[in-house]
């Protein structure tokens, strides 16, 4: 098939320009900060590894995935571009698309880069922290002013145009031009700051061959890649439409009309109509946050061979902190089970977290020995950490169906206070009986898993561990939430009596529920204890418990997404704002000494360390009074706690707001 | 037996504060059906607040006082306290829990433990990390009767607490604003429509149960001799099962339990290390705590509580 | 059912599906329900009247286990139900709906209708984990069972089965909780004032609707019911109850007559009345 007879006319028409001058402009910037901060460092390396900056390895291993990871970004990024222009109404103004990918895309990434100058080891962390101070503020002004602009027109039902009736070549006329180019601008641009280097001496030779090289395939692939996005909005809208035929009649019209008159109560009705709608704010739609993901995911799992790229050295240090905060994802996702799924406030969640931990203690260390007696060999037994998992996160269930059966009458006052005995009680337990715990000299030498090839004195293998085990953690939530399990769960959160009559048997389901929240905080548990080597009665207190809690009201109770980025922030607070704040203002040269002189001669106990609990309190208080269904709410949750503020939904802009729950099924319902 | 009939006595002493906190938690849970979780904290602030107070008037640890400087600053203090708290109490309800009264179960549950957090670091940064010490200026006597010894504070505490709970009962019973406060405990919506403010009620509910707190932390220091952030918490969940134990939404329900609960701690230190790893003081904490799982697995309305069905 | 038919099962010929026998409920001091005798024969549609704290709701959760009588014993088809937890009363075969409807008001309207198919799934949770073919089947049969279940009362519900109940018009819920209460695959349904809130043509509606369950449906139905014209139109058979007591029963001409019926709804004082203007 040659180009020139079936591709459509490359040149674009009018009204098309338009479109590509907006969406070219809006996603170009970013991507081109991205190449010159990393991307064609990345790519160079992997072109010519002796150009490698200092700091970047150089072996095959990460060779290739440096280039996977490159090649994923360009391709997808390429691939929004088409998708983008075609999927567009053309209905929105242009400088909202540009403030969107400013404030979402741009400032993190400028924040970042920003932060990496002057705090390298944790510029990721920091840089993302003040972004999301910046998109904050730029909600409140945003709502704020929407307040007062006047109700936008909405656009009138025969303009709405469904992607699914459009012509398919009129669809890939689009796509195509769209990436296409995209990919030729910058292309262009590319080649002429490459050249400017090649002149004034920063790139040698065989780079220059890589430039002709690439100058001359990203038509190539910005025509392919358009090609795959029509593929990708044909796929879309004929799935969408063919879920709606099911009780329906089929037939493009119907299904049109059904999708523009979807009841605004009906989400799946409304997905559906979003899959196939034209839309006004593209990059909001859940098809444009599949390739948002994808990016999302090859930066996580090739994060190791890219960060020196990006921050340079220190990789180890930043892996282990993230593989920290990984634990503290789980712990999120376990308790939003018992909390957010089922509705029962549990204060005592570090108690399955310390069972998790000690239970790996006991066995991966020599502290079996000192138990029962038998000699272990610790090399051996590193093996035994994959098992081990399933039975001390099996272990650490059992005791959540132990403790949580007392409670199983109690209404939500009482179970709260006596998981927070338990959370209290459990780590003294494990304290005070020494003989087998060690007491509070706790237990060291606790082994590390072994896997074929991983060195576990780094942070790497760790880091991918954890990788693994949050997507596991997420996929079982994921499935638990949308079976028969996870409909009693709601049920009995809703209205106990009318669930028992309806035939849940509330007994199992509240333990079931226990028994898995405290299944994935066994999990954690067992994590820390490998990952630190060390278990002691310190690292648990009740004020974990609260802090998990927080994890979750923060984030949004019962969302998935939202206890993730909650679990993220509170991490970010605990173990990295708080602490730095105080080495800041403790340094005397920083901005924040002379606080520190005015605050102690006030009050001479000051250090935000010990204000942390108060940080946390004043959170809790602040959310539960103006966002109680926290920074990324489930679909659920935004129903029963805003339930005024649901007005008709305006067809123009039929997708959600960054930050929605878009990636999950849209099959099932939320 | 001797140190048998000892611990009891300590038991009173500790169980008669452990009722005056219990107090506030029942009576807040009978209005509102709230478990006030700041309630142990702002005892604890009470403790502090009372430190500061005696300070103002140049008392320290070492001061020795008698007569009427004593009886004045002893009434300064106690009232002081018991009013700081009062208004403490007071705001916290204004703030954290009134918005929420119509919200989710768990909404006023997770700011009740904002609140705590908030209160626990307060303490934190007010009078340090460490255990603050609290002058002691009841003059101790020791009187013996028999094998056992009480002293002067043993039985200042007592009388402190005894005319506090019949003050409390008489408020309950006998005033308008008392009977106002079954009423709303019994049904708001009725309450209501027979023309009480509920909105005040509530708020007065705190104001005395936060003051009772004042009350119970001022004795408390001249007792123990010392405070620290973190006593809040910790006897908060004691005072909070004697509250159980005796029946929650049950004011006298509430000062027997405290009774009890104290004892059954001072007798659990009793127990030996070849019983429980380091003698059952270590372990009251979890003793307590078993004891209330037990109250509410099997009774859960108390001892002189009422069980009511939930109407269908 | 005609009355004959009824007649025929209450002379022994047939056992009875549901039957109270000398059951009594105790809070305290106060007796909800002394000395109930009650039998409900298959496909019958029995009315349980009364002035408002007869004790007819009380009666309702007995049967369903939510509360245990405190003498006396229930039986489903000759075995006892008495003491048996609510999950497990489903299981037998016996639903219901509340008076002041209880839906899962932040779930959908199918979704409703799923959890009352509770009892008729098996999926485990390792099998939901894992998504057997087992367990999808079994989700994809009880969608389009719940989806039959809807459109026993039309399309309209069929139609909105993915909005949240809490935007549904009154008299929508009332059959979203029938069609959850029929997911159970019951065989007895308890009906606690379906006609409730609902004008003159709801009302129509509902009696129809009530009337097809048990005839399409096979279903007996036990309700409780305010109106009495609803009642006495509909019932093969109705029970009164005055403070805790039945006070009568039998077909509905009878019930309409009866003098201590009358007296318990209207008080000696209409009564006066009535022999004032017959005289």
């Amino acid at each position: 098939m040659s180009l020139a007879r079936n591709a459509p006319a490359l040149l674009p028409g009018g009204n098309i320009r338009r479109l590509l001058a907006k969406w070219i402009i809006a996603l170009i910037i970013p991507l081109l900060v991205f190449t010159f901060w990393a991307g064609e460092a990345i790519i160079n390396t992997v072109v010519s590894p002796a150009t490698a900056p200092s700091a970047v390895p150089t072996d095959v291993g990460s060779l290739i995935q440096s280039a996977l990871f490159a090649a994923v970004v360009y391709l997808v990024v390429i691939a929004l571009a088409g998708y983008v222009v075609a999927t567009d109404s053309g209905r929105d103004r242009f400088w909202k698309t540009w403030l969107d990918v400013a404030i979402f895309a741009l400032v993190p990434l400028i924040l970042i880069i920003f932060a990496g100058q002057f705090a390298g080891e944790n510029a990721l962390i920091l840089g993302l922290a003040l972004s999301v101070v910046v998109w904050g503020i730029y909600f409140l002004i945003r709502n704020l002013i929407q307040r007062r602009l006047p109700a936008a027109s909405k656009p009138s039902k025969q303009d709405i145009s469904p992607v699914a009736d459009l012509p398919p070549s009129v669809v890939r006329q689009r796509a195509v031009l769209g990436s296409f180019w995209f990919a030729v601008a910058l292309d262009v641009i590319w080649l002429v700051i490459d050249l400017v280097y090649f002149f004034s001496g920063q790139i040698g030779l065989t780079i220059l061959i890589w430039v002709i090289v690439r100058t001359l395939l990203l038509p190539i692939l910005g025509y392919a890649m358009g090609r795959f996005a029509e593929a990708y909005i044909m796929w879309r809208a004929n799935r969408a439409m063919a879920a709606k035929g099911t009780n329906g009649t089929g037939g493009a019209k119907n299904g049109q009309k059904e999708a523009i008159n979807a009841n605004p109560g009906s989400s799946n009705g409304l997905a559906r109509a979003r899959a196939r709608i034209m839309n006004d704010l593209p990059l909001r739609s859940a098809g444009a946050q599949r390739f948002m993901l994808t990016l999302l995911i090859v930066f996580l799992l090739f994060y190791p061979a890219i960060d020196p790229f990006l921050f340079g050295s220190g990789l180890d240090g930043r892996l282990s902190g993230y593989g920290d905060a990984g634990y503290y994802v789980i712990l999120a996702l376990g308790l939003n089970i018992v909390v957010g799924f089922a509705g029962l406030l549990d204060l005592g969640y570090v108690a399955f977290f310390a069972i998790g931990s000690y239970v790996w203690g006991f066995v991966g260390s020599s502290q079996f020995t000192v138990i029962t007696g038998i000699q272990t060999n610790l090399h051996v037994v590193s093996w035994l950490f994959w098992p081990m998992l399933i039975v001390t996160a099996l272990i650490a269930a059992f005791w959540g169906v132990l403790l949580g059966a007392p409670t199983l009458r109690l209404r939500g006052d009482y179970l709260a206070i006596v998981t927070l005995g338990f959370g209290e009680i459990v780590p003294v337990v494990f304290l005070e009986m020494d003989k087998y715990t060690n007491g509070s000299n706790g237990i060291v030498g606790v082994q590390p898993p072994a896997f074929p090839g991983a060195n576990w004195n780094t942070s790497t293998p760790y880091y991918y561990l954890i990788l693994a085990l949050i997507v596991l953690v997420i996929f079982a939530n994921l499935r638990l939430r949308d079976s028969r399990l996870g409909r009693a769960w709601v049920a009995i959160r809703e209205d106990e009596i009318a669930a028992a009559s309806s035939g849940v048997n509330l007994v199992n389901t509240k333990l079931f529920a226990f028994a898995a929240g405290a299944f994935f905080s066994g999990l954690a548990g067992m994590y820390h204890a490998a990952k630190l080597g060390v278990v002691s009665p310190d690292n648990f207190s009740f004020g974990d418990s609260v802090i998990y809690l927080a994890m979750v009201v923060i984030g949004g109770i019962g969302s998935i997404p939202g206890v993730i980025v909650g679990a993220l922030v509170v991490y970010s607070l605990n173990e990295f704002l708080l602490p730095n704040l105080d080495a800041a203002m403790n340094t005397p040269g920083s901005v924040l000494y002379p606080f520190h002189q005015a605050i102690t001669s006030v009050i001479p106990g000051f250090a935000f360390e010990n204000i942390r609990n108060l940080i946390f309190g004043v959170l809790l208080i602040i959310i539960m009074l103006f966002r109680p269904e926290g920074l990324i709410p489930s679909a659920r949750r935004r129903r029963e706690l805003h339930r005024e503020e649901q007005d008709e939904v305006e067809i123009g802009a039929l997708d959600v707001n960054p930050g929605a729950p878009g990636f999950e099924s849209e099959i099932h319902v939320e | 037996m001797t140190t048998f009939l000892q611990e009891l006595v300590v038991g009173i002493s500790t169980g008669a504060i452990y009722a005056l906190i219990a107090l506030g938690y029942t009576m807040v849970y009978g209005i509102i059906e709230l478990i006030n979780f700041a309630h142990g904290d702002i005892f604890m602030i009470g403790t502090l607040v009372a430190i500061v107070i005696m300070n103002a008037f140049g008392v320290n640890a070492n001061t020795q006082l008698a007569g009427f400087p004593l009886v004045g600053i002893m009434l300064v203090t106690c009232i002081g306290t018991m009013l700081a708290c009062a208004v403490l109490g007071l705001v916290i309800e204004r703030v954290a829990y009134r918005p929420l009264r119509n919200a989710p179960r768990l909404a006023p549950l997770i700011t009740a433990i904002g609140v705590s957090l908030i209160l626990e670091d307060a303490g934190k940064l007010w009078k340090g990390v460490s255990i603050v010490s609290f002058p002691q200026i009841f003059p101790l006597i020791n009187y013996s009767i028999g094998p056992i010894t009480i002293n002067s504070v043993n039985i200042l505490v007592l009388v402190v607490s005894v005319v506090l709970m019949i003050a409390l009962q008489l408020l309950v019973t006998r005033t308008r604003i008392g009977r106002a406060m079954r009423a709303v405990a019994q049904d708001r919506e009725a309450a209501a429509l027979m023309g009480v403010n509920v909105d005040f009620v509530i708020s007065f509910t705190f104001f005395i149960g936060a003051a009772l707190a004042g009350a119970a932390g001022f004795i408390y220091g001249l007792q123990y001799g010392n405070t620290f952030f973190y006593i809040g918490f910790q006897l908060g969940l004691i005072a909070f099962t004697a509250a159980v134990l005796g029946g929650i939404g049950n004011i006298v329900g509430a000062m027997l339990g405290g009774l009890v609960v104290g004892i059954i701690q001072s007798l659990a230190s009793l127990i030996p290390g070849s019983v429980l790893p380091h003698g059952g003081a270590a372990w009251s904490e979890a003793i307590i705590f078993a004891i209330l799982v037990l109250i509410l697995v099997f009774r859960p309305s108390g001892l002189l509580g009422q069980q009511t069905p939930e109407k269908v | 059912m005609s009355v004959a038919d009824g007649q025929d099962m209450q002379n022994g010929t047939r056992p009875p599906l549901l039957e109270l026998e000398n059951v009594t409920k105790q809070f305290g001091g106060l007796v909800a329900v002394k000395d109930l005798n009650l039998q409900v024969w298959p496909r019958e549609i029995v009315s349980i009247i009364g002035p408002n704290g007869a004790g007819k709701t009380t009666v309702f959760n007995l049967i369903t286990g939510i509360y245990v009588p405190t003498s006396g014993d229930i039986r489903l088809e000759g075995k006892s139900i008495k003491g048996l937890k609510p999950e497990q009363i489903v299981a037998a075969g016996i639903t219901r709906t509340f008076q002041n409807i209880r839906l899962f008001n932040n779930m959908t309207v199918l979704e409703n209708v799923l959890v009352g198919q509770h009892t008729q799934l098996k999926a485990s949770v390792l099998g939901s984990l894992f998504r057997t073919p087992q367990v999808m089947q079994e989700e994809a049969e009880a969608r389009k069972r719940a989806i039959e279940l809807l459109s026993f009362f039309g399309r309209s519900l069929v139609e909105r089965q993915d909005e949240y109940v809490i935007n549904l018009s009154y008299a929508d819920k009332r059959r979203v909780e029938i069609a959850r209460a029929l997911g159970a695959n019951p065989r007895l349904l308890l009906l606690d004032e379906p006609t409730a809130g609902m004008n003159e043509a709801e009302t129509l509606e509902a009696v129809r609707y009530i009337r097809r369950l048990r005839d399409e449906l096979h279903l007996t139905i036990l309700l409780i019911e305010h109106k009495l014209a609803v009642t006495m139109g509909m019932s093969d058979r109705i029970a009164v109850l005055d403070y805790g007591r039945k006070i009568a029963e039998g077909l509905p001409d009878e019930i309409r007559r009866n003098e201590r019926v009358i007296a318990a709804y209207l008080g000696k004082a209409a009564k006066a009345d009535e022999e004032l203007s017959e005289s």
